[in-house]
């Protein structure tokens, strides 16, 4: 499993995590960040099932979601699901390193999610 | 500062245009404005071109230089204004500034966009430039895609329902299907896309929850205006109309670091500036453009500008109070839903949609009546750049 090689900024003037990066915080103006790695499981926040894919994605159709992983980092990623029939706002999720998309031949690292079953679910009953 | 009115107005349908080039279409509409102003025959001090992508789309760039060269305008002074999805919009701001600073008196803008030219994954792909290259470009994302994120969340806070957003999709199509400038001049039905059997092969989704025919078209077209100094046109064949008030404002780039995604924080704030420098308020308007590239932007735009409590747009569009003849008839032209989205070219339509409103000059069917004062939100990014205009009919 690859490490998850996304960083976020945290300011260190007020504490503000920012993702992606920003020159000045957009809380209190700081310019000095402290990088810090997305933590733990997450959370998904909001999702879609994309049709109409841009030029480079050679599949019938992507899931995309945003997620906020324990430690606070929201971010975008691609949802390993077949259809969005039991996706839930809220769930959690999985997050892995993998190739997301290939641009000029080579693969570009981003992202992935995996939509964790409910306790419910992954008991017997 | 003084103040600036629209003298003329022009625009080509919308569509597929296989048989114009990028520069006929803004010098069509551009003919089309200058004649309508009365300057047929006349220069102007400035041009100003609104376009998102020829240097993508094209491989042409310097497109204000090539305009003046194509409508032999020289010397006047010539820039190109690139704000994505709001180009338009920001290209009129530029020419009102330089005409209410007293430097220019008489200034054309003109806003195009070819974007049928290239399969429909370049066109998708070109757009989705302007999401963050790292943070959401790379997974995919499109503009359907962060709409229908958007709209997820929309219906989960405020109820918001693929019925009302169906309103919205049937009434602005129906009112395209009476504007002659429109890319989709075609009545669908609720029934043809939502409740027969056959709804899910007729409207199938692009991105969930979002449908087919809750999307606009990919559209070529181009608009224009021109415009002058108020106290110089008093006179002027046609009645002008007064740029009564314009705002601006922005949000994040990415949409996951907004506080409140649902929040439309640029719109609100460019709408609120331009109806205080207007001195009006939302109840005072009787017409307006709202940013329908999705369904669910005009019931949002709605309420953020003011005219609905937030969470009682949808109900407003289900109860009928958007549509002509309602409470505050909303995309009389068919909005983007069915005029069409040429992405530069949008901001410019608006306003030139808003200017023959406000002179009484639509057909019947789509006139606002005593249409005085009218609003404009053009949209670019996903929200991050937005500009508002109030415009009013001028008494003479």
């Amino acid at each position: 499993m690859n490490e998850i090689d996304l960083v976020a900024y945290k300011c260190k003037r007020c504490g503000r995590i920012h993702y992606p990066y920003h020159d000045r915080c957009m809380n209190c103006k700081g310019r000095e960040f402290e990088e810090i790695k997305p933590e733990g499981d997450a959370k998904l926040l909001t999702f879609t099932q994309i049709f109409n894919l841009p030029w480079g994605f050679d599949q019938r159709f992507l899931i995309i979601g945003v997620a906020e992983f324990e430690n606070g980092v929201k971010a975008m990623g691609q949802v390993k699901a077949d259809s969005v029939n039991g996706l839930k706002l809220g769930m959690h999720l999985k997050p892995s390193w993998e190739p997301v998309r290939a641009q000029n031949g080579e693969s570009v690292y981003g992202l992935k999610f995996e939509p964790e079953p409910e306790p419910s679910e992954a008991l017997p009953a | 500062m003084r103040d600036v009115a629209i003298i003329g107005a022009g625009m080509i349908p919308f569509g597929r245009r296989d048989e114009d080039s990028l520069m006929d279409m803004l010098a069509y509409a551009s003919l089309n404005a200058l004649d309508d102003a009365g300057l047929g025959d006349k220069s102007v001090d400035a041009v100003y071109v609104a376009n998102m992508g020829a240097g993508i789309l094209q491989h042409q760039t310097a497109i204000a230089s090539a305009l003046v060269d194509r409508l032999s305008l020289f010397p006047a002074a010539a820039d190109m204004v690139e704000n994505g999805p709001a180009s338009g919009a920001s290209a009129i701001k530029n020419g009102l500034l330089a005409v209410a600073s007293g430097y220019y008196d008489a200034v054309l803008v003109a806003g195009g966009e070819k974007m049928r030219e290239v399969t429909g994954w370049r066109a998708t792909d070109f757009v989705a430039t302007l999401t963050h290259p790292l943070a959401e470009y790379i997974y995919g994302v499109t503009l359907p895609g962060m709409a229908g994120m958007f709209t997820q969340l929309y219906m989960e806070k405020y109820g918001v329902t693929r019925e009302q957003l169906v309103q919205v999709a049937t009434k602005n199509q129906k009112m395209g299907a009476l504007n002659p400038y429109a890319h989709v001049e075609m009545v669908i039905t609720r029934e043809g896309i939502l409740d027969s059997p056959h709804a899910i092969v007729n409207n199938p989704p692009v991105a969930e929850p979002l449908h087919l025919y809750d999307a606009c078209p990919v559209s070529d077209g181009a608009a224009a205006v021109v415009l002058c100094p108020l106290d110089m046109v008093k006179n002027a064949k046609k009645r002008p109309i007064l740029i009564a008030g314009f705002g601006q404002a922005t949000d994040t780039h990415a949409l996951q670091e907004r506080e409140d995604p649902t929040d439309l924080k640029a719109v609100t704030l460019a709408a609120k500036q331009a109806f205080a420098m207007a001195k009006v308020e939302p109840g005072d308007i009787d017409v307006a453009e709202l940013h329908d590239a999705f369904t669910i932007l005009e019931i949002a735009e709605s309420e953020h500008v003011g005219f609905f409590k937030k969470g009682e747009g949808g109900k407003a569009a289900a109860a009928g109070k958007t549509q002509l003849g309602g409470q505050i008839p909303i995309n009389v032209s068919g909005g983007l839903k069915a005029r069409g989205h040429p992405v530069g070219a949008t901001g410019v339509a608006q306003v030139v949609e808003i200017v023959w409103q406000l002179r009484h000059e639509v057909s019947k069917e789509r006139q606002v009546k005593n249409a005085k004062t009218g609003l404009t939100i053009n949209f670019g990014g996903f929200g991050n750049n937005v500009l508002a205009f109030v415009l009013r009919r001028v008494d003479q």
